[in-house]
């Protein structure tokens, strides 16, 4: 700064450097502890970009507030003294130079930054595709499981009619959960769709996250991780919603499930899922059943339904809810019960339930399900048999 | 010696009728009452947001809903405390600083419009009416942000409501920074360039051209939003060929700015208080006046990273790139101004305080802004509690110091009374303690995992919640402490003289409270506004004491009588 430094002004100097830089390796250190565990390929790059931002924020950190707590101290005024600082306006030198060291350190954060979000987006090798589906308060995961790769011991002639009918057409079925399964190592591709307002998908565990967007499909890549010294499988690590979507954001969670391999990942997860999607009851009533229990649609969170304990009370009650379709609703709207019903879940707003607002979405229910959804429904009446 | 000049004319003034609180309930055209107006009001709306902040404090102390009955009613708090805080009270409240003080800076008798400037008071108490009935008749409950289709499909009528009281909100601003370009720009005195002006003022400037430019978009997106609302339209519904993105975009781009709108008028408090009261020049006067325009104009390009985990991947990178450079300007005020205090006498005055409250709360708020402005670490504190942490530690750790701090700089100035600053400390501290206890231990709750806007949470974060409860709690007693101390020192506070902090910028070059119409004669500005530690300054800071005479202990029963200009 000034050509008649003092040696000991020098010597401070270092020794301000020295705490600065050490102060913010330590503050460096001290990250795992308040990190949740790092279970992605994804978030071992972002934790290691943020360990360098923490330790450069630190050394700034401490940089400021020492500088400040310094001059608190060693510029206070005495009590008596009524005079003015040193006339001085600034320093052009000193100007330039944190001006440029700031400039210089966002440059270099700025292409670290570039290269892990570049690499964090990258295409991996046979990725796995699941879609996601999110509706409030509720995710919904889907894995189209293609002809070959169903379980070993799979006879397809054996299988009922319909289920042959989609293999031929389609070549693979459809397998839909509340969680999320994966194993480690596997390079997984959300697709991500809502079927009402914005949410968003978060695993604090990978570090990831994306919005699920109305009139788009938005994806994001994750691929699990070996978390040191976790021997328990399946890991659960939750999931999260962050973007508000109404009264029950806060519980809109669900759970990534991380297997320990792929062969313990189809044992303990999806043969189970695909024989019973292969094998499904003969009864529409009990498909129906089990397709609401299972919560793979929304249907929970805005309606009653004693028998499972829902309690939403957005939508009217589903408890006896044949009875009133079969009486008051067909009187209404011309229509048997089961036709309104059926009306009821894809076209939602065409008759509204009084006092009730056209709140629910069209949540593109395949009509196959949709009528063993009807045909349980139907049976929720006063005397237990299908008032339709 | 030739250059010192203090204002000419007679000191003792006409004796004018004593200004009464009625004469601040009325329609009037002096800048003066029009600025206490604005502050009065804003701190009206402050406690309001002020009790809604500790109602969600209170609900989450437990993972449970418990206070409230239903999430959607948090959703409700939450918005209103939002919406309340940045436009009834943070926006206003510098609106209301601005109006006193640039006028008075300038050596100007009032501001260039002094009609236009009183509507644009008086759209705020209908606007602020507006919003606090939307509770009443459908309350909204998507966050300040209003994204659709939550705001559009989910909220109540008043989500309207409060639309349309934002629109209002932005009217008055607009007619403000306009009336504030005018006068900054035709009204200054003969002798001071742009590069003389008081740094407040500059700040107002560059607020100002935000506004101007900015608010607009505002108003834009909030047409559409009540057009989708309540006449069928479908700019945000993708449904019938709409895009949710579009109300992004659109509103970040005011509403980015609109953090600099915030901040800036804040720093140039700073720039004012740091200077004086350690009685040294601003370091790097040019450096901090083009900063304020630098920020001022980056600001326009970095609206989308509010969008990193929503907008299209592939237009993301710009925005990090923007939002990085943007630290610079930032930093270069952070350390002009540890420049000022740095050999300086400092007083540790209240007003003092809040402003180095200021500097070491900001500059967390920096560090974490630049740590958000990378999107790979973005992704993953999104829309959690950290961001929660990082936008109050800039606007409350940012802002709200600065408008204490200029609260305490100004108050004598505004009444002829001195506040307490035995109480001042006390707030101080509790301020900062309770901030720190409130605030810090968010960035924790985020980054392990608790997303914000949420009434219910995972038992785990139950400890940091509690904290940050505690903490609200101490930061709300001290606001209070505030509010007693300007209550109280209006009747009992010693008087101040007309240059109580001894500082070369006009406004303190007439008595406190200044007469109607500002000045007796034409004012002439000291050549240097942060002239302080020359000969030439004392000499002139002593004959200002000369001339308007210097403060004394209260004397019972004399009220501050501020008077008024006419109508």
């Amino acid at each position: 700064m000034n050509a008649s430094m003092s040696t000991r002004t020098i010597f401070m100097i270092v020794a301000a450097g020295i705490v600065m830089i050490g102060g913010g390796l330590l503050i460096g250190q001290t990250m795992p502890s308040f990190f949740p565990p790092e279970a992605s390929a994804q978030s071992q790059q972002i934790d290691s970009l943020f360990k360098i931002l923490l330790v450069i924020g630190g050394a700034i950190f401490l940089l400021v507030q020492g500088l400040l707590l310094y001059s608190v101290i060693a510029f206070r005024a005495k009590p008596d003294d009524t005079t003015d600082g040193p006339h001085i306006h600034g320093n052009t030198t000193l100007e330039i130079v944190w001006t440029a060291i700031p400039a210089v350190i966002v440059t270099v954060l700025t292409i670290l930054s570039y290269n892990v979000w570049v690499s964090i987006r990258e295409e991996q090798p046979a990725e796995a595709v699941v879609n996601v589906v999110g509706a409030r308060f509720n995710w919904a995961f889907t894995y189209t499981v293609p002809t070959d790769e169903l379980p070993a011991d799979t006879v397809v002639s054996e299988l009922p009619q319909t289920i042959q009918d989609k293999l031929n057409q389609d070549g693979a079925v459809q397998v839909a959960t509340n969680e999320l399964h994966t194993y480690v190592g596997q390079s997984l591709k959300l697709e991500m769709e809502t079927r009402d307002v914005i949410h968003s998908f978060w695993v604090p565990a990978f570090r990831m996250k994306q919005d699920l967007l109305p009139g788009r499909v938005t994806e994001i890549r994750l691929t699990p991780v070996e978390v040191p010294g976790n021997t328990d499988y399946p890991v659960r690590y939750p999931i999260r919603c962050a973007e508000l979507c109404g009264g029950n954001h806060g519980a809109m969670v669900s759970w990534v499930v991380v297997h320990k391999d792929e062969a313990a990942y189809k044992s303990e997860f999806l043969n189970t899922e695909v024989s019973q999607v292969l094998h499904p009851p003969e009864d529409p009533v009990l498909r129906g059943r089990q397709l609401l229990e299972s919560q793979q649609y929304p249907c929970f969170t805005c309606h009653v339904l004693s028998e499972f304990g829902w309690v939403g009370d957005v939508g009217p009650s589903l408890d006896g809810v044949a009875d009133r379709a079969a009486a008051a609703r067909a009187q209404a709207t011309g229509l048997s019960a089961a036709e309104y019903l059926l009306q009821s879940i894809h076209e939602p707003n065409v008759f509204l339930v009084p006092g009730y607002g056209p709140l629910m979405p069209n949540l593109n229910i395949p009509d196959d399900q949709a009528a063993d959804i009807v045909a349980f429904l139907c049976t929720l009446s006063v005397s237990g048999e299908s008032a339709c | 010696m030739a250059s010192i000049s203090v204002p000419a004319g007679e000191t003792s003034a006409p004796q004018q009728p004593r200004l009464r609180v009625s004469d601040y309930l009325r329609w009037s055209v002096d800048h003066k009452i029009i600025g206490v107006q604005y502050m009065v009001t804003s701190l009206f709306f402050f406690l309001v947001g002020g009790v809604l902040a500790l109602t969600i404090r209170t609900e989450l102390l437990t993972p449970q809903l418990d206070v409230l009955q239903t999430g959607q009613q948090y959703n409700t708090v939450l918005s209103m405390h939002g919406l309340i805080m940045i436009f009834l009270w943070i926006i206003p409240m510098m609106a209301g600083f601005g109006n006193y003080l640039v006028p008075l800076m300038l050596g100007a008798k009032d501001m260039a419009f002094p009609w236009l400037n009183a509507f644009a008071f008086w759209l705020i108490p209908p606007a602020g009416l507006l919003m606090l009935l939307s509770w009443f008749i459908g309350p909204p409950e998507a966050g300040w942000t209003m994204y659709p289709p939550l705001s559009t499909i989910f909220s109540g009528d008043g989500q309207v409501l409060a639309a349309l009281g934002a629109h209002l909100l932005g009217i008055s601003s607009i007619l403000g920074a306009i009336n504030f370009l005018v006068t900054i720009r035709n009204m200054r005195p003969k002798g001071m360039g742009y590069f003389q002006m008081p740094l407040f003022v500059w700040a107002m400037t560059a607020t100002s051209i935000l506004v101007v430019m900015a608010t607009p978009f505002l108003a834009g997106a909030l047409t559409l939003l009540i057009l989708d609302k309540v006449a069928g339209t479908a700019f945000f519904d993708p449904a019938n060929g709409g895009d949710v993105l579009l109300w992004q975009n659109i509103f970040w781009f005011y509403s980015h700015p609109a953090v600099y709108i915030m901040v800036l008028p804040g720093m140039g408090i700073l720039s004012e208080v740091l200077s004086i009261h350690s009685r040294k020049p601003i370091f790097g006067y040019k450096m901090i006046a083009l900063s304020s325009m630098a920020i001022g104009g980056i600001g326009f390009t970095v609206w989308a990273h509010h969008m990193f985990t929503s907008l299209q991947p592939e237009y993301r990178l710009p925005f990090m790139i923007t939002s990085m450079i943007i630290a610079v300007p930032t930093g270069i005020k952070i350390f002009s101004w540890l420049g000022t205090i740095w050999m300086g006498k400092i007083r540790f005055t209240s007003a003092m305080l809040f402003s180095l409250g200021f500097l070491s709360m900001f500059v967390i708020g920096g560090i974490t802004g630049v740590m958000l402005a990378v999107i790979p670490f973005n992704l993953h504190v999104h829309d959690t509690y950290f961001v929660v942490a990082h936008f109050h530690f800039v606007l409350f750790g940012g802002s709200v110091f600065a408008i204490y701090s200029g609260l305490y700089h100004w108050y004598p100035k505004i009444t002829g009374r001195m506040m307490d600053e035995r109480i001042g400390r006390w707030q101080f501290w509790l301020t900062y303690i309770g901030f720190l206890l409130t605030f810090f231990p968010m960035h924790f709750a985020g980054i392990l995992g608790m997303p914000r806007r949420v009434a219910v949470y995972a038992p785990e974060f139950q400890t940091l919640n509690s904290l940050s409860s505690a903490g609200s709690a101490v930061l709300g007693f001290a606001a209070l402490l505030l509010i007693w101390n300007m209550y109280k020192s209006l009747y009992v506070g010693s008087i101040a003289g007309a240059n109580p902090w001894r500082a070369l910028t006009l406004e303190w070059a007439t008595t406190s409270p200044p007469p109607a119409h500002n000045f007796v004669g034409d004012p002439v500005p000291f050549h240097d506004p942060y002239g302080y530690g020359s000969e030439e300054a004392t000499a002139y800071l002593d004959e200002i004491d000369q001339r308007y005479g210097k403060g004394s202990p209260a004397q019972p029963g004399s009220a501050a009588a501020p008077q008024p200009a006419g109508d």
